[in-house]
Formats: structure tokens, C-alpha cells, sequence
């Protein structure tokens, strides 16, 4: 079984709730480490414009680059649902960051202190255990997210691998399905931001 | 009431209420009397999840610049020097003075106001109000901020109050998905939420067929959610677009004429003014093109699309009408959806929160102050005799009112000014002029829960508790009061002895409620058997204008007589306009927008939220090119009025010729009375229109590059 997410990218209006619920639920405090950020793609120029808005966070790929690269085995992959979660007491924290290296999609996250331990997104799987599922997608305002087995909310939903500012990298197999936000005039990107900013 | 302290977890449900327009649902996770989490309080899709600020909270309550006893200034009005004081010496020193003013001055030299942050029903206007009646009377403002433009059209056209017109939150989940074109005008939900089920609504309609249009200088997340089409316009010339679109409207005769024969007067006055025939002037969409910045073929093809598509709604946000002439752009509105036959007005549905908080309200005696004043010249039939009184000041000139007095024509000269539940400096036009007046008065007394721009001048400052720290109508307190800060209830009740009132209060916090749900379920019971009438059935009863008719030209306004607020609808340029003389020294229109992470100033110290957005003056590229302006570079914003120094953010977003600077961000001066918090209303103009409404979107402004 693997768990992930459905992002509707035609819904998202860059709100920022997911990330203030994720912040409150996981007392994560404001600073360099964001579990979820939204990224803003501004394309075109005046008067002719296309902007969207794209949830981003750890994925739990099928095959994770952060596991192999850890070098105390602190990353793991869930069995029973595929939910990639990390042992913060085998971390060997901010100087290593080989994981934040092997991630495409910037998920591990590293507070300020000097020594800290690598954090990131881990599904609630605290909530799961609650039968709720995670605060980002029961916060969403509009109901732009979703979460649980893949199979089923590609089955639900959509099989899009892909949504504007999103790379799908089929070797790694990132546990999320889009209903995509899509330029059709194909406007030049003058724009990208990430929020909260990563530093 | 005992609360439980253990640390078992418990979950008190609760309604966000920040003043953003939202009433969203939370569920407060409480452990040994401490909030640990906050969850969106709904399940399914009919309910109201928060935004960010509802989810940011937890840190609004524990926040370390919190207020949590009483404040007795000691530096200069302004400086936020101050020493803690006991609730016994604060209370005295207010009494001491209120005594002391209305024995010297006379009831009405005190002005209060109340707005609506953090303010709910029992801690609200009324338990002031309630005191302060009690207390001989007092100066109460008039006018809404927000939208006194919307309130005057709709007050002079429909003859009623803006809830029986706007769409309330819980309307509009059922209205905007039958909709098959919606006109968003400088309306901008994704920001502004006026509840989270607007956007949620917005977002079912579309993917239901719906075409957007927006309409507004800038490319708002609105418009990136929603528009199938932009059409950005120059601010405060919105009415001669949609004069244009009228006379596209009637010459092509796509009018309902039906419609208006049936349930408006004044059209052929309209019409007139409309071809041309009373100042020679056709309102042709090549006469709008060069006064918007709009080509006059989108124009004429938004106003045959408006037209022929059935149903469609034009949207017109409060933006617009908080301009120079702000009432015209509802009027205008209005006349628009009459001679098309989408009027909309209905005695029924209207059951939001927001409504309820009219009908539930602590009792309280008539204002002395007021008692014997004649109506303003402004008054609207729907409002009570008591906001319609002349013994009142416009809201949004109340410092013009301490600086003038009497002999600037108010009608009093004003000593002591209580501020509860506002950030008045900040939030109302033009601060310097706001710090001259305030340095003026007697006496400053604010209730408030940060250091706030206007808390810094005050004389005494109360620590007033979240809405999380008390009980009110559907909100049971989650946790105690933090430090000694208390509610708005509990401070009037503990004044009132200090003041010789014995009867302010003989109920607590639920009582109040209990006493109000009663009242409530009377007014309910009325409501269900009063049959629900719609745009169909139209009555006098449902638009109580003098003709009971929806009244185009309107026999209210023409009584008033003004030369600036004509019976029916005109585009009239605004002062400050590009054509202003004054734009050759300030080239560029500021327009000061509300920001997604604030309700207006509030949540702006959250560390939860200050990372999402940076407060920065948006810019077009060509603007900022022209001026050597890189993103992020600081620069100067100024004008006769003042200068603020923030970073640019450079964007396609915005038109050229329109910098915007999001309302809220908190009055920071430097050395020099520089203002480094990026504070808009430093820049804007302290006047009304002419009805009464809040100018914010209309100043002229420079921007260069900062030396430093």
C-alpha cells in the first residue's frame, strides 16, 4: 500500500493555510524549516498573465533517494503504507543534509539551530492513527487536497503526473496525482517563488 | 466559570471571527488550561475551514508582545513609553478624567469608537455604548469604512440596508454556481475571504461553466483563481466604464425594458445623461476608453456579454467605492443590474452572522448627546434616528473633528478620545495628520491587545483578552483571560461604579447571551412565517424608497441638494486623478489593497505569518525600469502628506501608472518621521467623498529609489 496526495492545482488560490495548519499542528516554529510551501509560478507579461499556485512537500516516493543516502539508516519507508518518516535520534543533523542533496523536491527540512535534526512532512501519520487524515488536506479551504492510497485517489480523482511548476521524476515515483492548472497560450515563466522562502 | 485545568485534552468549538467579513468554525485543542492546536472546526463541504490567520491563532493568543496589564503612560504620546499600572489606578485615572472632561466640556467632547476587530456581540459597540448613554452621552461616529459608498447607494436606490443586497456568506455557496457570468469589479475574495466559502463558492461555479471577467488595476490571486479575462483599469474611473456600458446597453437596445417600466423610476433621467443630452457629452465607450485606460471594443463587448447572459452577476467590491466619488460606483452598479433586469434583492435567506449582529445587542438608553440634534442632511431613511443624527462624526474624520471643532463647523470641540477594538491611527488616512490631532486631545484612552501605532499615544491602555478568553454568542471561552487582561464587558462593568453608574450590568458573559438567544429565537420565529419574497415579486415593502420603487434617479439624493452627489449616477474625476496638476509632481496612483495574511492591521506581529507575504509597494516592471527600480530594492513612496521607505516588488501583476501598498502594515517612523513599517495610510488623504465614504485608493504618490 502507498499512501500520498492529490493536489487540484485549479482550485489552489496560494491561501497559506496548509502551511499555517501544519505549522500549528507540528509546533514547527516560523524559520527555515516549512514542511509544505506554496510555490507561485507568475508567467506572461502585461496585460496578457497566467499565475498558479502549487502545494509543495515530501512526496513519499516509491523510491526515495533520501533512504540510500542516509548514512545511519535514520529515513524509512513505511510498509505498511509507504509514508516516509525519519528517526530524528539517528539523524546526524545539519552538517550532513546528504538527503536535502539526494531530494529533488527540497522535502527534508533543517531548522536554524546548528545541530538540527532533519524534519519534514510525514502525512500525519499521528492522524492517521486518529482515522483523520492530514491537517493540510481537513484545513484546506478549498478543498483543493486530498490524501490516502494512491490507487484510490488516482482512480477518484486523476492520473496527471504532472501540474505546472511540477517535475514528475519516474525514477523516484513521487506518491502524488494533479488535476493540473494549465497555460494554454504557453507564456514565458518571469516569476517563481517559494513560500515560506526555503532561507 | 470554572475551567477544567487538567491535562486531559479537550476540544472547545468556536467561530473565528477577526473582522475579515468570515465567521469560519475552529476547534480549539485546550491541555492544563493551554490552547495546543487549533483545527479547523468543519466537516464536508457546506462549512467554513479557516484561512491562514484563523490557523495562526494559537499565536496570536500566547504572542510575547501580548498585552497583559494595565499601561499608564510616562514618555511622550507616541514614543510607547509606559509603566504598569493596577486595574484599580487605570480605572481611576479614566473615571477621574471622563468626570473631569463632561463637567468641563460637556458629554459630547468625549468620542468614542468601536470597531470591529477581534469584537464580537456581546463584546462589542454596544456594551461601550450601553456605558457611556448611561454616563450622560457621548460623540459616536457615523459611516462605515468599509463600505459607506455601498451603503449610500444601496440606502438611496433600494431604500434599505447593504445586508439586503450583498450576498451573505451563507447565500453565496447557493447564488454564484447558478451564475453564468460573473463580473468580478476591484473585487478581491482570495485576499479579502469575507468568509472562506466565497472563494470555495467562486471555485464551484467555475468548474461548473461559469465565465469570470475581473476588473481591477491589478492581476490579483483572484484574478489568477478565477478570470477567464482581465481587464485592468485606472483606479477611480470605474463608473465611466460602466456609464459606457450602460449607453452600449441602451443603444443596442439590450435594455429589459420591461423590467425597468416595471420596478424603477428615473431611467429616462439616466438615459439623458447617459446619450449626452443634458451636458452634450455621449458616454460613448471611446468617451470611457481615454478616461479608464479600457479599449472601447472591450468595453462595448463586456457590456453586450453583461447583457445577454442570463443570469449574471456584477460583482462590485467595497474597493471601488472607497474612492473620491465611492458612492457613484455603487449607484452605478446598481443602475447597471436594473436596466438589465438583474437587480437582486430578496427579504429572505438572510440569516449570516454578520446580520445577526445587528439584531443582537446589549440594551441601552438613547444617547443624550444626540437627543436633541436634527437629522444630518445626509441621512438615509433605513438608519435609526441615532446613527442618522447630527450629533455624530463621520467615522473616518474624526481627527479632522479634534483638529476643527466647533469652529470647522463639528459639533463640538472634542477633549477625550476612547479607541476600543481599532488601530485608528493606522487604519484611517493620512497618519501625520492623525498624530497632530491626537497629540491635541486631553485625553487617550485605548482598550487594546498589542502596542499598537494608536495605543503608543494613548494615556491609559486596557489589556483587553482574545475572543478566545471570554464567551459571546456561539463562541464559549476556551481558556482564561491571559495576565490580567480582560473582556470589553468586564471593563465597562468594572468602570461603571467608578463613573456613579449602579446599573450597567446585572448579567455575565452567558447571561448576556442567553438574554440575546431569546430575543433571537423571536426574531427567527418572525422571519419563518414572514413569506420570502424575490427580484420577482417586488414591493415597496422590499425597496422602501420614497416611490417604492428601485430608483435610478433618486428623490432621497435629489433632497439632499449636494452638487456633488447627483439623483442619478455620474462618473465625476476624482481629485488626485492623473488630469490633477498635482501628478506632475506625483506621476503615479496608489492604491492600498488588504493583505492575505492580515484582517486589516491585526496578525501583522505573528511570526506565523510574517513570512508568507513581504510588505513591499507593488510595481509594474516599466514603472520601476523608468526609475532604476530592481525587485527588492528599497525605495521611497511620498507625497505632500508623507513618505514611507519599503522594498519594490517588481511584477506584470499591476498596470503601469498604479503602485499598491497593502493596507495594515504597522506605523514604524525612524528619526526623520519616515515611516518604515510600510504603513499606506501615511500617503493617503484625509477626507470623505461626498457621502461619507473612505478614500483609501484615491492618492497621488512618487516613488524613486531609497540612497542608502
Amino acid at each position: 500500500m502507498q499512501y500520498g496526495f492529490y493536489i487540484d492545482q485549479t482550485r489552489c488560490t496560494g491561501c497559506f493555510t496548509c502551511v499555517v495548519a501544519c505549522r500549528d499542528w507540528h509546533d514547527v516554529p516560523a524559520g527555515p524549516a516549512s514542511w509544505i510551501r506554496i510555490k507561485t509560478i507568475e508567467k506572461g507579461k502585461y496585460p496578457d498573465l497566467f499565475v498558479a499556485f502549487l502545494p509543495i512537500t515530501c512526496y513519499h516516493c516509491l523510491q526515495p533517494n533520501c533512504i540510500p543516502v542516509c548514512p545511519t539508516g535514520a529515513i524509512i519507508k513505511r510498509d505498511e503504507d509507504g509514508i516516509v518518516t525519519i528517526d530524528r535520534e539517528l539523524c546526524l543533523g545539519a552538517g550532513c543534509q546528504l538527503c536535502l542533496d539526494a531530494c529533488p523536491y527540497d522535502a527534508p527540512q533543517f531548522g536554524p539551530e546548528e545541530d538540527a535534526k532533519m524534519q519534514k512532512c510525514d502525512l500525519c501519520v499521528d492522524r492517521w492513527a486518529e482515522d483523520k487524515k492530514p491537517v493540510c488536506v481537513d484545513g484546506c479551504p478549498m478543498w483543493a487536497l486530498d490524501a490516502g492510497p494512491l490507487d484510490e485517489l488516482r482512480a477518484k480523482y486523476s492520473d496527471a503526473k504532472f501540474a505546472e511548476g511540477f517535475v514528475y521524476s519516474e525514477d523516484i515515483a513521487p506518491s502524488v496525482t494533479f488535476k493540473p492548472k494549465q497555460d494554454v497560450k504557453g507564456l514565458v515563466t518571469q516569476k517563481i517563488l517559494i513560500t515560506p522562502p526555503a532561507l | 466559570m470554572s475551567l477544567d485545568k487538567t491535562n486531559e485534552e479537550k476540544i472547545i468549538r468556536t467561530i473565528c471571527n477577526s473582522h475579515c467579513g468570515g465567521v469560519c468554525e475552529m476547534k480549539v485543542h485546550v491541555s492544563g488550561g493551554r490552547i495546543v492546536r487549533i483545527e479547523s472546526g468543519g466537516e464536508g463541504e457546506t462549512s467554513h475551514r479557516m484561512c491562514a490567520r484563523g490557523r495562526a491563532y494559537r499565536q496570536r493568543v500566547y504572542a510575547p508582545d501580548r498585552l497583559l496589564y494595565p499601561l499608564k503612560r510616562v514618555g511622550a504620546r507616541g514614543v510607547g513609553e509606559f509603566n504598569r499600572v493596577s486595574w484599580d489606578e487605570a480605572l481611576e485615572t479614566v473615571a477621574r478624567e471622563l468626570k473631569r472632561v463632561k463637567d468641563t466640556y460637556g458629554n459630547a467632547a468625549i468620542l468614542h469608537f468601536c470597531s470591529l476587530a477581534d469584537a464580537h456581540v456581546v463584546h462589542h459597540t454596544q456594551a461601550f455604548h450601553r456605558l457611556l448613554c448611561q454616563f450622560g452621552g457621548y460623540t459616536a461616529p457615523w459611516g462605515f469604512i468599509s463600505y459607506e459608498g455601498l451603503a449610500f447607494a444601496v440606502g438611496t436606490t433600494y431604500g434599505t440596508p447593504p445586508a439586503a443586497y450583498t450576498h451573505e456568506i451563507s447565500q453565496r455557496a447557493e447564488v454564484y454556481p447558478k451564475a453564468r457570468l460573473i463580473i468580478m469589479w476591484g473585487w478581491n475574495p482570495v485576499d479579502t475571504y469575507q468568509g472562506t466559502r466565497t472563494p470555495f463558492s467562486l471555485a464551484r461555479a467555475k468548474e461548473g461553466g461559469t465565465r469570470f471577467i475581473y476588473v481591477d488595476p491589478r492581476y490579483t490571486d483572484s484574478a489568477a483563481a478565477f478570470a477567464n479575462q482581465w481587464i485592468p483599469i485606472r483606479p477611480g474611473t470605474d463608473v465611466a466604464a460602466l456609464t459606457a456600458m450602460s449607453y452600449v446597453i441602451v443603444k443596442e437596445n439590450l435594455h429589459d425594458q420591461h423590467y425597468i417600466d416595471t420596478y424603477t423610476t428615473g431611467f429616462d433621467m439616466f438615459r439623458d445623461y447617459v446619450f449626452g443630452l443634458e451636458d452634450g457629452i455621449e458616454k460613448t465607450p471611446e468617451w470611457a476608453a481615454d478616461i479608464t485606460g479600457i479599449p472601447a471594443a472591450t468595453l462595448t463587448a463586456l457590456a453586450r456579454e453583461y447583457a445577454v447572459t442570463k443570469p449574471a452577476i456584477l460583482e462590485g467590491g467595497y474597493a471601488a467605492g472607497r474612492t473620491a466619488f465611492g458612492e457613484q460606483f455603487h449607484r452605478a452598479i446598481v443602475a447597471l443590474e436594473a436596466i438589465t433586469g438583474n437587480a437582486r434583492i430578496s427579504s429572505g435567506g438572510r440569516a449570516g452572522s454578520r446580520a445577526l449582529r445587528r439584531i443582537l445587542q446589549i440594551p441601552s438608553p438613547p444617547n443624550p448627546v444626540e437627543m436633541n440634534a436634527p437629522p444630518r442632511w445626509n441621512a438615509l431613511p433605513y438608519r435609526s434616528a441615532s446613527v442618522n443624527s447630527s450629533a455624530r462624526v463621520n467615522v473616518n474624520l474624526l481627527v479632522d473633528a479634534i483638529l476643527k471643532g466647533k469652529a470647522g463647523g463639528y459639533p463640538a470641540d472634542y477633549k477625550f478620545l476612547w479607541l476600543s477594538n481599532t488601530n485608528y491611527l493606522n487604519q484611517l488616512s493620512e497618519v501625520n495628520k492623525g498624530i497632530e490631532a491626537f497629540q491635541k486631545l486631553e485625553f487617550i484612552l485605548v482598550t487594546e491587545q498589542f502596542m499598537s501605532s494608536t495605543a503608543k499615544f494613548a494615556d491609559i491602555v486596557l489589556p483587553v483578552c482574545t475572543f478566545l478568553e471570554r464567551t459571546d454568542f456561539r463562541t464559549p471561552k476556551a481558556i482564561e483571560p491571559l495576565g490580567e487582561s480582560r473582556s470589553q464587558l468586564q471593563i465597562c462593568e468594572a468602570l461603571a461604579p467608578k463613573l456613579g453608574i449602579t446599573d450597567y450590568s446585572d448579567k455575565s458573559d452567558k447571561e448576556w447571551v442567553e438574554f440575546m438567544m431569546t430575543k433571537l429565537s423571536e426574531e427567527v420565529s418572525k422571519a419563518a412565517t414572514a413569506p420570502k419574497k424575490e427580484a420577482a415579486d417586488l414591493t415597496s415593502e422590499i425597496t422602501p424608497t420614497p416611490s417604492g420603487k428601485i430608483e435610478i434617479y433618486s428623490q432621497t439624493i435629489a433632497e439632499m441638494k449636494h452638487p456633488l452627489i447627483p439623483p442619478v449616477p455620474k462618473y465625476i474625476e476624482t481629485w488626485e486623478s492623473l488630469n490633477d496638476p498635482l501628478a506632475k509632481k506625483y506621476p503615479l496612483q496608489l492604491i492600498t489593497p488588504h493583505f492575505k495574511r492580515r484582517a486589516h492591521s491585526q496578525f501583522d506581529n505573528l511570526p506565523w505569518l510574517r513570512d508568507l507575504q513581504k510588505q513591499a509597494l507593488t510595481i509594474n516592471a516599466v514603472d520601476a525600469q523608468s526609475r532604476g527600480i530592481h525587485d527588492g530594492d528599497m525605495i521611497r513612496i511620498f507625497n505632500d502628506r508623507g513618505e514611507v521607505i519599503i522594498p519594490a516588488e517588481v511584477t506584470e501583476r499591476i498596470m503601469p501608472g498604479v503602485v499598491a501598498l497593502p493596507q495594515g502594515g504597522w506605523y514604524n517612523p525612524d528619526e526623520n518621521g519616515i515611516d518604515r513599517g510600510g504603513c499606506a495610510n501615511v500617503l493617503t488623504k484625509n477626507v470623505t467623498s461626498p457621502a461619507g465614504a473612505f478614500p483609501s485608493h484615491t492618492a497621488l504618490v512618487q516613488v524613486e529609489k531609497a540612497e542608502e
